[in-house]
């Protein structure tokens, strides 16, 4: 890992970690209703249920690891990064998490790799630089056993 | 609704113009009140719809038809912003606070493109994925469901590049027809979605002269009166697994249960439509929406499409005016571009494209993913 050596800084706060050894996933910053169990993703401070509309929520981590439920492929390079990685285009998908919540987010790889229903793990992808930093998103990569 | 009509509509085309936003909607808007048989002075007060323009831009653009004090608004819900403009004016001359409302919809997507270094927040995650990219995941979840094919999705694409070259105010007038074959060759956006199957970026505008409807027999007694017989407006009910983070492409519940309450309203249902317009901005929302809005069972979608039953002289016609793929999709304008092309083919104006005595027609709009705007128009 070339950035290991780089501090990583979140493209946005609050969505994801960011862990001190490079070599573990991030987790996604996610919020559970203690009143209905319902978690949500991103964080919110209000139930969305209709039924339930509790203000006692707590904040939990999710992930790493979800399920494919659709994905595609964009032939355009991603807004706001200046990786080259993401000059040819990148996938992106809709991932189930066992607690609940369903992402959208980008995926690691090309169209071939993906099928519904494979297992999905969290990694960090580094966007750009700024300054001494790396700026980093999550993204979604197919783990391999789940082929 | 009761006792609401569509006066007039204009509409200034869609395209890759240069006209400033005060120029085309005060040509739509003109258009619009010489349609109606009116004056500006006869109107009691407007509703704006713009997505991109600055503060105020709104009551800049109506100093255009001339300063006579009357209340001027701002509506915005993204892509619905013009359906839900068109909402408002109909629910106030119903609630009888005006007997004639003008409602505009101008907008210029090339310069927020041009004014955006990329086209989006740098700061936002969502905002670093291409919109088509979102829509196209329905896309694959159908063929994995379905077993839906690109080609169903080209045809769709065909069919409203075709209809769209029937419409002079359509930005894509294509000269020549278009087939499955050119749809599937054109460049890869985001698969399975090609950028013929993807509505183009543009600037337009339209408007729509909204009023009582004992008004459209005395102004223009020779054409038919076209009534907005229903409207509804809906946000999302949440549900499990639903997205909050970027637009949410699905939300199949909304739709369903917006049009189940405007078919309710009218006392009609999806048998009894001659035309549909629908958010079309990729081809696949179309398809879904034949399914959501009733017009086919869950499942029949691509039969239907294999069929011919959505083409123009179809079983019922869907973008008669081309749709958001090949009329366009400006922003503010669009939903009453939609208006625009329903009057038209309900007092049996609309052409080339003219759908054989038509006499109901819906127009759906979904705004942002998370909401959905619909009208039912009924000819007199």
């Amino acid at each position: 890992m070339t950035s290991a050596t780089r501090p990583r800084v979140p493209i946005k706060p609050g969505y994801f970690t960011v862990p001190d050894d490079p070599s573990q996933p991030p987790k996604l910053l996610a919020t559970k209703c203690n009143a209905c169990g319902e978690h949500y993703f991103p964080r919110r401070a209000i139930c969305a249920r209709a039924a339930c509309l509790s203000e006692d929520v707590t904040d939990v981590e999710i992930g790493p690891r979800g399920t494919l439920y659709s994905y595609t492929f964009v032939h355009m390079p991603l807004f706001g990064s200046s990786n080259l990685e993401h000059m040819d285009g990148y996938g992106v998908g809709q991932v189930d998490f066992p607690e609940g919540p369903r992402v959208q987010l980008p995926l690691a790889g090309k169209k071939d790799d993906f099928h519904i229903g494979q297992t999905l793990e969290a990694e960090l992808d580094k966007m750009r630089e700024d300054g001494n930093s790396d700026v980093v998103i999550v993204r979604f990569r197919p783990v391999e056993s789940s082929k | 609704m009761k006792d609401v009509a569509v006066l007039g509509v204009g509409m200034y085309r869609f395209g890759m113009g240069d006209a400033p936003n005060a120029v085309m909607a005060r040509e739509a808007g003109m258009m619009a009140l010489r349609d109606a048989g009116l004056s500006f002075r006869d109107v009691n007060a407007a509703y704006v719809g713009h997505i991109f323009a600055s503060v105020m831009t709104g009551v800049r653009v109506m100093k255009e038809f001339g300063l006579t004090g009357i209340p001027v608004q701002r509506i915005e819900n993204a892509s619905a912003t013009g359906s839900a403009a068109f909402r408002e004016a109909c629910l106030q001359v119903a609630a009888g606070h005006y007997d004639v409302v003008m409602v505009l919809g101008f907008d210029k997507m090339t310069t927020m493109i041009q004014q955006s270094t990329q086209g989006t927040a740098p700061e936002n995650m969502e905002d670093s994925i291409l919109p088509a990219g979102f829509f196209a995941l329905w896309a694959t979840r159908r063929m994995h469901e379905r077993g839906m094919k690109a080609e169903h999705l080209a045809k769709i694409a065909a069919k409203n590049w075709n209809n769209g070259a029937l419409n002079p105010m359509a930005q894509r007038q294509s000269t020549e027809p278009t087939t499955v074959e050119r749809v599937m060759k054109s460049r890869m956006v985001a698969w399975p979605l090609t950028t013929m199957m993807s509505c183009p970026m543009g600037d337009g505008a339209a408007c729509a002269i909204v009023g009582r409807a004992d008004l459209a027999k005395k102004l223009r007694p020779e054409r038919p009166v076209v009534r907005v017989v229903a409207s509804d407006l809906q946000s999302e009910k949440y549900v499990p697994g639903h997205i909050f983070m970027g637009p949410v492409v699905g939300a199949p519940q909304m739709t369903i249960d917006t049009s189940q309450k405007v078919y309710n309203e009218a006392g009609v249902g999806p048998q009894d439509l001659d035309l549909v317009q629908v958010h079309d901005a990729f081809v696949i929302e179309e398809l879904e929406y034949y399914e959501l809005l009733g017009l086919c069972k869950p499942g029949e979608a691509e039969a239907c499409i294999e069929r011919g039953d959505f083409e123009l002289h179809g079983r019922v016609p869907v973008s008669t005016d081309g749709g958001l793929i090949a009329r366009g999709h400006p922003g503010g304008p669009t939903g009453l571009a939609q208006i625009w092309e329903t009057t038209l083919q309900l007092r049996g104006e609309a052409g080339k494209r003219q759908v054989k005595d038509a006499r109901i027609g819906l127009c759906h709009m979904m705004g942002g993913g998370s909401v959905c705007v619909i009208h039912i128009l009924q000819r007199e």
